[in-house]
């Protein structure tokens, strides 16, 4: 089969299993698992196949070529004639590749697409590997749970929709698994129903994420306005005239693709807004620690791993359209680390060993926007590297809590439990492997993505120090051959375009500004001082959990104990790529040369960025020793005796209550929105019950009240009716005498 | 021949045969209107069907077209089938209440409205008038009160 009739079955395989479990799940019974467990590994094999495939027709090491394989299964929706191109507009370009009739009317077309590129094979295998371990350690995680069969279904039907999402080649039908995806978030959220929180914490997933889908809604929208496409790939109409796709090869390979300025930005800021509601960053993210009330296994799988990478997925895929616009770039960067900083602090005071967790993974998940925002090549394959790994390890992290909270018989607050180490041998190891690379400690996979995605911020704060021949940094435009030879520039084009003929819209210009040395060197503190923070939570949650004495709650029964191997397995496995998966990927560079071959990432404007791979000892010292410390002040204020209970809170003075309550944001936002939204919407419904209703009862009311005078008439006695026929008679024999 | 000389007769005679016709119409509507016996109602509704007859006698005789008269034939015949009919109906509503009187039927009337009542006999107030009473001369028969109100064979 070729390559890309194998990324078929990536998504159909787990689409397969969970219609097999919808139909059969309650006839297999307890063996309901089968279907999503041997669906999603046998799509886990095919996507490690295409790593392989794609990575050889890349041709490997320092110049890769773009690799871009596309399956079109059928058009959706085709409509002729639907977008004319003006002259000179973006859809118009690029160049001569388009052919004579570059202004002709070219047709909408919906074309159920899918592709194959590094990002795409690398998305397809953490979907696919987390989602297998977290299938299977669910089977003894979820085992006698009346909903058993409806959560594999709803996990393979996850795995369906994200690996949908990253393999589709069209922005619609991205937009329609990102729904997908959400879909299913909500209803595992939701998946113990009964339970109010539950019921509550999805409607707020959902309804949070609807603000960043109307982003993305828009942001599409004004791509088919710019773009007249909304393919991904270039598409030959019939003619044999190519169509330029919005990431096609066609406008990679030219310089003035895609569109900056106003436009630009704002389609860049919708994606961003987009992104920020899937990814749970800074203004969207209040749904995602609420959203821990979902079984532990789907919080692993969709609400740290895999889901909520959605949106550095799109923003990276989104690569060229971001470079063309620096001022979005930088609020890609500054909303991440703001977010990073602001969820680290939260969860320095949580007490919920998920809470603590769900606000790491939105810190985490706040480097990566970081990362992506440098708009370096280093700095896009930073943020999926560090995508990766920690796919890996919070995944980790969260089947050790589920296996904490499986055994203490669903108890999670960490002061009322203690010293587990003893109890649960294998889950506290595994867990301090996860926690070792959170934190970002020296041979563990986090400290070498955090390390690269430091070095990319710090890249931009200090350029000198990285790049000594910054003068001439817009000299040269290298053609995509030249990946290899360094190119000393870190400047955006799109600035020393603007410095030579300063761009007319006022509003991306304000954006731009904010392109700073300093403010990315205060962008690169905020994000050390969260990487001491980082680790301060981690060994928190660490020490409190796992060190001092025995206890136990009264809740834990006879689960007491250590977790089944169904469930302990996959916590071996994941700590294997937890320890190893970051000095194996960055001591060889696979990683990031394998990345460099997905055509977004070969546009000009992205390869002239390319650094060397550098380790940086300075920042690998800084950010070690950050995480040092926060672990010291973890181990001063919980370890041994004192892990029972908020020790160095206390120093905290009154930013305690103010950490606590989560910044008051949920409560800004009940006070801003929810509160508002309330009262228009009980003036609405005393609008509609007193005013609409009224007319609609008032057009009720006439007959009746007609009635009442006609019905007394109706006297039963044939006399009045035969005088009531006789002057009717009379009447219109007047009327005819009248008008005669 | 004959038509002209009709003609010139014609029009008194249309005149008088159409007062007559309306004549009996309305005499038949005002029985209709007013009169309570199904008996009298129906034979008034016949004097109606009458009076449009002699219209209609009228008028054909005016236009020389015998149209009308064959449709006055018409009219008697099922005149004739519909007293058949509707003197069944009266036989029936008769033997139901025991009474020929319009007004008891007026149970279809709306739920919430009163009977209609004929007019209360003024209540006697004085004293009785003596009368002479005369000498037994032997047993008088039993009376069936709602037989002496009422005939119950026709």
């Amino acid at each position: 089969m070729s390559p890309s009739q194998l990324l078929i079955l990536v998504p159909l395989l787990p689409l397969l299993a969970a219609l097999v479990t919808v139909i059969a799940g309650r006839r297999l019974g307890s063996r309901a698992h089968l279907p999503a467990i041997f669906g999603i590994a046998a799509a886990a094999i095919v996507a490690v196949s295409l790593v392989i495939t794609t990575a050889r027709s890349s041709g490997g090491g320092e110049n890769p070529r773009p690799v871009d394989m596309v399956t079109t299964l059928w058009e959706w929706a085709t409509v002729a004639d639907a977008y004319e191109p003006e002259a000179g507009s973006p859809a118009a370009v690029p160049g001569t590749a388009i052919g004579a009739d570059a202004h002709a009317a070219r047709p909408l077309s919906i074309a159920v697409a899918l592709r194959l590129d590094p990002l795409t094979a690398t998305m397809l295998v953490i979907i696919t590997g987390v989602g297998l371990l977290v299938a299977v350690y669910s089977i003894g995680y979820m085992h006698d749970d009346p909903g058993y069969p409806r959560f594999f279904a709803l996990v393979a039907m996850f795995v369906f929709s994200m690996s949908m999402l990253v393999a589709a080649s069209n922005f619609l039908l991205v937009y329609v698994f990102w729904e997908a995806v959400g879909a299913c978030s909500y209803l595992l959220i939701g998946f113990w129903f009964c339970k109010p929180e539950a019921a509550r914490a999805a409607k707020k997933a959902f309804l949070v994420n609807r603000v960043g889908d109307f982003g993305l809604a828009i942001g599409v929208f004004l791509l088919w306005l710019t773009y007249g496409t909304l393919d991904f790939h270039d598409t030959l109409s019939p003619d044999g005239t190519i169509l330029p796709g919005i990431l096609g090869q066609t406008r990679l390979a030219d310089v003035s693709g895609y569109v900056g300025g106003l436009v630009g930005t704002a389609i860049c800021l919708l994606l961003l807004l987009a992104a920020c509601g899937k990814s749970a960053q800074l203004p969207l993210h209040v749904w995602l620690p609420d959203a821990m009330e979902g079984p532990t296994p789907a919080s692993a799988l969709i609400h740290a791993a895999t889901m909520v990478t959605a949106g550095i997925y799109l923003i990276a895929r989104c690569a060229p359209l971001y470079m063309a616009c620096p001022g979005a770039l930088v609020m890609v960067s500054i909303i991440g680390t703001t977010t990073a900083l602001v969820a680290a602090l939260i969860g320095t005071v949580q007490n919920d060993l998920k809470r603590v967790l769900a606000y790491s993974t939105i810190s985490q998940l706040g480097y990566m926007f970081a990362s992506l925002g440098t708009g370096t090549l280093l700095g896009f394959t930073a943020a999926i590297f560090h995508l990766l790994t920690h796919a890996f390890f919070k995944a980790l992290l969260f089947l050790g809590a589920g296996s904490v909270m499986h055994s203490m018989g669903g108890v999670i607050d960490m002061r009322r439990f203690g010293g587990l180490r003893k109890l649960m041998p294998i889950t506290a190891a595994t867990f301090l492997v996860g926690s070792l690379a959170l934190a970002g400690i020296a041979p563990f996979a986090g400290f070498f993505s955090k390390d690269e995605i430091l070095a990319s911020l710090h890249s931009k704060g200090w350029p000198d120090a990285h790049h000594a021949a910054t003068g001439e940094h817009h000299a040269l435009l290298p053609t995509p051959g030249l990946t290899g030879q360094t190119i000393h520039d870190v400047g955006y084009r799109g600035v020393s375009a603007q410095s030579d003929h300063a761009l007319s819209s006022s509003a991306a210009t304000g954006l731009d500004a904010l392109n700073q040395p300093f403010v990315w060197q205060l962008l690169f503190w905020m994000a050390l001082i969260t990487a001491g923070l980082t680790a301060f939570y981690t060994f928190r949650a660490v020490f409190m959990t796992f060190t001092g004495p025995l206890r136990v709650p009264e809740e834990a029964g006879h689960h007491a104990h250590e977790s089944p191997p169904v469930m302990t397995l996959p916590l071996l496995i994941l700590a294997v790529p937890a320890t190893l998966a970051g000095l194996a990927l960055f001591s060889t560079e696979s990683l990031s040369h394998f990345l460099a071959a997905t055509p977004s990432f070969t546009a000009p404007s992205v390869l002239e960025t390319a650094t060397p791979a550098v380790f940086h000892w300075d920042l690998a010292i800084q950010g070690t020793l950050a995480a040092a410390l926060g672990i010291v002040l973890a181990a001063v204020g919980h370890l041994g005796r004192r892990s029972d209970g908020p020790q160095m809170e206390r120093w905290l003075g009154p930013f305690r209550p103010f950490l606590e309550h989560r910044m008051f944001i949920d409560q800004l936002y009940v006070g801003l929105i929810v509160k508002p939204l309330e009262a228009i919407a009980f003036l609405a419904a005393m609008f509609d019950r007193a005013f609409i209703d009224g007319i609609v009862r008032g057009v009720a009311w006439l007959p009746v009240a007609t009635g009442a005078v006609v019905r007394r008439l109706q006297s039963g006695l044939v006399q009045r009716y035969a005088l009531a026929g006789v002057i009717g008679v009379l009447a219109i024999i007047v009327i005819l005498a009248w008008r005669l | 021949m004959l038509p002209t000389l009709l003609a010139a007769a014609a029009l008194p005679l249309l005149q008088n045969g159409l007062f007559v016709g309306a004549i009996l119409f309305s005499l038949g509507m005002v029985g209709i209107l007013t009169r309570r016996n199904l008996i009298v109602m129906f034979l008034s509704a016949e004097l109606m069907l009458q009076g449009i007859s002699v219209s209609l006698v009228a008028w054909s005789r005016y236009h020389g077209d015998f149209g009308g008269q064959v449709l006055v034939i018409f009219v008697l015949s099922v005149a004739a089938c519909e007293a058949a009919v509707a003197l069944v109906f009266v036989l029936q509503a008769f033997t139901r209440t025991g009474r020929l009187d319009a007004a008891a039927w007026q149970s279809l009337r709306e739920a919430s409205l009163p009977r209609s009542v004929d007019h209360e006999i003024p209540a006697f107030d004085g004293a009785m008038p003596s009368f002479p009473r005369l000498t037994q001369a032997g047993h008088s028969p039993a009376t069936d009160e709602a037989a002496a109100s009422q005939r119950d064979h026709v």
